[in-house]
């Protein structure tokens, strides 16, 4: 019963956008009937689009560079919020810059990346970067803070070396907050990406979709568009990242205990 | 489940030997706060030996250092002045010499009960199933058998401080060390635990040092007791118990140790209760 409710409360008003549409209530060039959507964007996955399967090369090509984006942040974001969370140094040196970056919204990077890279993949690349780095270095640190000093007696009493310390105890330990980190980065990353696709006007990728859609005046493809956006993010966000973390709070408890 | 039943196969007889183990000579604790410069003095002129295998408990009041004590020995804090050897060398930092069972349990929830129990033996790069083995001898003797899969977020406090106290046993220190182990735990399930591993410390063969605010958990227990006095701490009392184990709680001689060492105890409660009065103003 709980699975059709979603259902209803989006068919419905698609329904009506459908009705209304195509009986001429609405305007139906800036709103096109969902239907003749979905027919525009299929034609554009198969070989008959323009050029021979767009969509697949726009959806690829985000995907690509949000993958890399996110493998990038991944490292780094782990190693510095380590740093910061379980050193002084470390967080003598990097909590400043962080803490400086953080408030600039990451779009607000593009002019800069364009002017460095022009326009190329590593535009928008590192604008993925920024977005997902900066969330996963404030969850990490977050985690670090958390594991306190009697964990780390713990194992230290067993005679543990720097190094089993490491993959006994902090990896595993802020595992949990790590998966969050990128839970929420891979989100920010996402809908950061797809400005950044529409200012960079890159070739291909979902976000230069539907710019250049506007420049045809394609509502279908605009509108088919943003549905490919949600979806796939929604698909990137809460279907494989909700799956790993809700397996990781399974195991542990709801309460991560000290 | 039951632990006598378990031990009574193969219990050795461990009387406390009367070799120096742990020598604490002049010690001294001084806690300064970073920002202000404040010193607060935890310990002071503490003298102490502590024989090998003997059950040692350290009572005392609230606040008065005798965790610190403990933390000391651990090698968690560093000493301020003075001296603390085990078998002629000075402690430096923690080691596997030493176990701890702290009163909060600090399991690692990410891993199973007997996970946690082969922690460190892993340590150790014992190989897996050496290690298991080793891990489930403990299960058995702490009363957790049937939990080896089980995830400490499923278990109640008293099934994790077993899970605790067999994790430090485990790898064989010479020394165990147990901060308010049942601190945190209802009086109910802490009279039970207390019975039921009474025949694990017999077992386990080992030096233990104990500490804990009351004098009854200590009585059951312990060899000797010490009691600290209240901040700067040092020893005041101490009280060998002659009593041979099993111990029956309602035993005249126990409750006349317990009437002993609590008069000297309450008295010094009050006067640290009333310095943190007049501290109040």
């Amino acid at each position: 019963m709980r699975r059709i409710r979603p259902i209803i409360s989006i068919g419905l008003p698609l329904l009506l956008w459908e009705f209304t549409s195509r009986m001429g209530w609405i305007n139906n060039f800036l709103f096109p009937p969902p239907l003749a959507i979905a027919q525009a964007i299929w034609l554009q996955v198969g070989p008959y689009g323009n050029p021979p399967y767009a969509v697949l090369f726009h959806v690829l090509r985000s995907m690509v560079r949000i993958l890399a984006g996110i493998g990038l942040a991944l490292a780094i974001g782990c190693i510095v919020g380590l740093l910061i969370g379980l050193t002084r140094w470390g967080n003598a040196i990097f909590k400043p810059i962080i803490s400086i970056i953080v408030p600039v919204p990451t779009l607000a990077w593009t002019p800069v990346l364009l002017l460095i890279f022009g326009i190329d993949d590593r535009t928008t690349i590192t604008v993925v970067f920024i977005a997902a780095s900066l969330t996963i270095i404030y969850n990490v640190v977050a985690g670090a803070e958390m594991l306190g000093a009697r964990v780390f007696w713990v194992i230290q009493s067993m005679g543990a070396s720097p190094w089993q310390i490491f993959y006994k105890l902090i990896i595993p330990g802020i595992f949990p907050y790590l998966i969050t980190g990128l839970k929420l980065g891979i989100g920010f990353a996402w809908r950061a990406l797809i400005a950044a696709e529409m200012l960079a006007a890159s070739s291909y990728g979902l976000g230069f979709m539907i710019f250049d859609a506007t420049q045809y005046l394609s509502m279908d493809i605009i509108f088919g568009g943003m549905l490919l956006i949600a979806l796939s993010g929604y698909l990137l966000e809460h279907v494989i990242l909700g799956r790993v973390e809700a397996v990781t709070i399974k195991r542990w408890g709801v309460q991560v205990e000290r | 489940m039951n632990v006598d039943d378990a031990v009574k196969a193969g219990m050795a007889s461990a009387t406390p030997g009367h070799v120096p183990k742990i020598i604490v000579r002049n010690l001294k604790k001084i806690f300064v706060n970073p920002e202000t410069g404040a010193e607060v003095v935890a310990i002071e002129n503490l003298n102490l030996t502590i024989h090998d295998r003997e059950f040692v408990a350290i009572v005392g009041p609230s606040g008065c250092g005798k965790s610190t004590f403990l933390y000391l020995l651990a090698g968690f804090e560093p000493i301020t002045s003075g001296s603390i050897a085990m078998d002629g060398v000075d402690i430096t930092g923690p080691g596997p010499d030493r176990g701890i069972v702290f009163q909060e349990f600090v399991l690692y929830p990410w891993r199973t009960v007997l996970r946690n129990i082969t922690l460190g033996l892993e340590i150790r790069k014992m190989p897996r199933s050496e290690a298991g083995d080793r891990a489930r001898k403990w299960i058995r003797l702490t009363g957790l058998s049937g939990f080896e899969n089980a995830y400490p977020a499923t278990l109640s406090g008293g099934m994790k401080q077993r899970v605790a106290i067999a994790r430090a046993l485990a790898y064989d220190p010479e020394v165990l060390l147990l901060d308010e182990p049942f601190g945190a735990l209802d009086v109910q399930t802490k009279n039970y635990m207390i019975g039921d591993l009474q025949n694990l410390w017999q077992e386990a063969n080992k030096t233990i040092l104990l500490v804990t605010h009351s004098v009854s958990e200590a009585i059951r227990m312990a060899d000797r007791i010490v009691v600290f006095r209240a901040r700067p701490s040092c020893v005041i009392q101490d009280e060998k118990i002659d009593v041979l184990h099993p111990r029956d709680p309602l035993d005249p001689r126990l409750i006349e140790y317990q009437r002993k060492i609590t008069r000297v105890l309450s008295a010094e409660v009050d006067k640290a209760m009333r310095r943190e009065h007049e501290a109040k103003g």
